[in-house]
């Protein structure tokens, strides 16, 4: 027994030389329906954790931390969501969360965040509501949904692309999508709108009447699987209407499912162009490579910025306390690989969103916003 | 319009087909056990699955993929009626409720092993496009049709001609009777149920590289060619024939006139009315003893 507590004081000296460490919860999803997004939302939060600890950590009040996170599987159910939040508050006692994919989940955890006060920085869900909510706990890195859909509406009424038409999950992401669109566009710029079921694979009713409607632009509101499946059905049938796309087309692992010929001149908003010639994302996207060998992905570039601003957040808000960290949050400017990172009153943050363009090579052009705008193999 | 109705047709008759291909399993197996087999969406899944292993791990034939899927399912059904359906004979109830079991069974077992993601199957041999008049058709679109109605000619041939056949025919009209003129009903049992998953095993395997594989992809198929059994006449073969390809043109050509979130109620409103003009089914027949 004396061994033993003298093993026990010699761990506790030894750890007491090292730095301390500080634990960030992290909800995500690394299993379930969401699991393969939920890797590029860990590998950004690996990333940047990576980078401050070998950086030697960070100051708060004058004690040095390094940041160490402590990872909850939500597995895209509200349930879960919740109760890993409040695991995270009150067992772990973080003093701030991160991370989510899933907008149900978000909305599920979002209040016990304001029960304990304990910051939750969203940088994936994409719901417009959950930043309406009154809720001065929650904060969020990326664009929601309003935010894309007015930056794509403003460049397709530039195009001219109207009437445009839609795919649309019939959901509340496929509906509220295109009532937002209707709202920006006006009615008469709206022309066919099909909504299909989530786990329907076959378009080609949607095609007949795309064709009928001799529509001049497609919308597809929906993610990467139906989404191949659409735009594979609609080439093959011989439609060259112009497709417009989400988020989830406008990566490389998109053109793995397709092919570039199918996708040649498909447009789509996009958070995060890899390979944009903007020096912060050319070191992130180069040190991304060089750790998971694959092209970076959005939404780890957003939670990568969402690590760092937290920590920074830390360090101005100067002690270890929630609400102190609340009001840092909603102070704070950061420059971030997405762009600059600023909370409204509402917790919402307003970084850049671009609409790439796919090129007859595979790669991808951007086209919006006017000033950002570089030829194939930027986006 | 004209070209829009046609190729609503032929997607419709595309549709149609696999629900042809698994109301066909669920009415023979029906006619003989006289058990709805829930389960046999989820085997039409498997049945993908399988092909789509074989596809892109062991042989590049894609033909040969099918046909080893389809006797991987056959066995498989085979196994499913000595270990399920035959120890819970003469009880209908949970005969049911353990096909509704093997569902849950099959969706997590294929979730384990091949995981919850959608998977892609590409065939470049049937990726062909093929123009009809001013519209243009995938290949595999046109050999899932072919490919049905050859089956099911050959089915009607095979339930007249042969003895097997003409057994089965004869254990769906009368067990009693099958087995008093020496007609190995159990032995049939499990030969029906054999046939009636590799149809399935069929559906799947055709349809895997027009959309994905994914576990739910027989929930649909399922459902629909249920509704085209009903509207065809519980139990008789054609029936199941023409009420899958009813149900299939009817759900495609009415997203023409409907707006498309109605296709699944336009098959159920139509089956309905069918039934309302034809209590039986279009090809139902009274059985003695019933009502």
């Amino acid at each position: 027994m004396k061994r033993f507590f003298a093993v026990v004081l010699l761990l506790l000296a030894s750890g007491a030389a090292a730095q301390e460490k500080l634990a960030i919860g992290i909800i995500t999803s690394l299993s379930g329906p969401m699991a393969a997004p939920g890797k590029f939302q860990m590998n950004g939060f690996r990333l940047a954790e990576e980078e401050i600890n070998s950086g030697g950590g960070f100051t708060v009040g004058g004690r040095k931390y390094l940041v160490e996170l402590k990872v909850y599987d939500t597995r895209a159910n509200p349930a879960e969501g919740a109760s890993a939040m409040q695991r995270l508050a009150t067992v772990d006692k973080v003093p701030m969360v991160l991370g989510e994919l899933h907008s149900g989940v978000a909305a599920a955890a979002a209040p016990v965040a304001q029960d304990y006060s304990v910051p939750l920085i969203l940088t994936i869900p994409t719901g417009p509501n959950l930043t309406e909510q009154g809720n001065r706990f929650l904060f969020r890195v990326n664009a929601n949904n309003d935010q894309l859909t007015r930056a794509l509406a403003d460049f397709i009424a530039k195009q001219g692309w109207t009437p445009l038409s839609f795919i649309a999950w019939n959901n509340d992401a496929g509906r509220g999508g295109v009532n937002g669109m209707k709202k920006l566009l006006g009615d008469p710029k709206i022309g066919y709108v099909g909504y299909f079921n989530v786990g329907e694979v076959d378009f080609s009713s949607h095609v007949s009447n795309i064709r009928a409607a001799s529509a001049r632009a497609v919308m597809l509101l929906m993610d990467e699987e139906p989404g191949s499946l659409a735009i594979k059905q609609i080439r093959d049938a011989g439609l060259k209407t112009q497709l417009v796309g989400t988020l989830a087309m406008g990566s490389d692992r998109f053109l793995k499912r397709l092919d570039a010929q199918r996708l040649e001149g498909m447009v789509q908003y996009n958070a995060f162009p890899p390979n944009a010639n903007v020096p912060g994302i050319r070191t992130f996207s180069e040190r991304y490579r060089k750790k998971y060998g694959e092209e970076a992905h959005g939404f780890a570039a957003q939670s990568y910025d969402g690590l760092k601003l937290a920590v920074t957040a830390l360090q101005k808000a100067g002690k270890i306390d929630g609400r102190a960290l609340r009001d840092a949050l909603a102070g704070i400017e950061y420059e971030g690989v997405i762009g600059r990172i600023k909370f409204d009153a509402k917790g919402q943050a307003h970084p850049p969103v671009y609409v790439t363009q796919w090129c007859a090579d595979g790669k991808r052009r951007i086209l919006y916003p006017e000033n950002l705008k570089a030829d194939c193999g930027a986006g | 319009m004209l070209s829009a109705v046609l190729e609503q047709t032929v997607n419709g008759l595309m549709a149609g087909s696999v629900y042809v291909l698994v109301a066909l399993g669920m009415v023979l197996i029906y006619g003989v056990m006289h058990v709805l087999n829930f389960a046999h969406g989820v085997l039409l899944m498997v049945g993908a699955y399988v092909c789509h292993f074989f596809f892109t791990r062991v042989t590049e034939s894609y033909v040969l993929a099918i046909l080893l899927s389809v006797i991987v399912l056959a066995i498989l059904g085979i196994a499913l009626e000595r270990a399920v359906f035959r120890p819970l004979h003469g009880n209908l109830r949970n005969q049911v409720i353990a096909s509704l079991g093997l569902i849950l069974v099959f969706e997590h077992l294929v979730i384990a092993v091949w995981g919850p993601n959608a998977l892609q199957m590409k065939v470049p041999a049937t990726a062909a496009l093929v123009p009809i008049g001013e519209l243009r058709f995938p290949l595999q679109h046109l050999l899932v049709i072919g490919v049905t109605l050859a089956v099911v000619l050959a089915l009607f041939f095979f339930l007249k001609v042969s003895k097997f056949g003409t057994a089965i025919r004869a254990t769906s009209q009368d067990r009693m009777a099958a087995m008093v003129v020496g007609i190995p009903v159990e032995r049939i049992d499990w030969m029906t149920f054999g046939l009636g998953t590799a149809l399935a095993a069929l559906g799947g395997a055709l349809i895997g590289p027009l959309f994905l594989v994914f576990p739910q992809m027989g929930d649909a198929p399922m459902v629909k060619g249920l509704a085209g059994i009903l509207l065809g006449g519980m139990g008789s073969v054609p029936g199941a024939v023409i009420g899958g390809f009813i149900i299939g043109i009817a759900e495609s050509v009415s997203t023409l006139f409907l707006p498309t979130d109605y296709r699944d109620s336009v098959a159920f409103t139509v089956m309905i009315l069918i039934l309302l003009a034809w209590p039986r089914g279009l090809f139902g027949v009274r059985v003695r003893g019933e009502d």
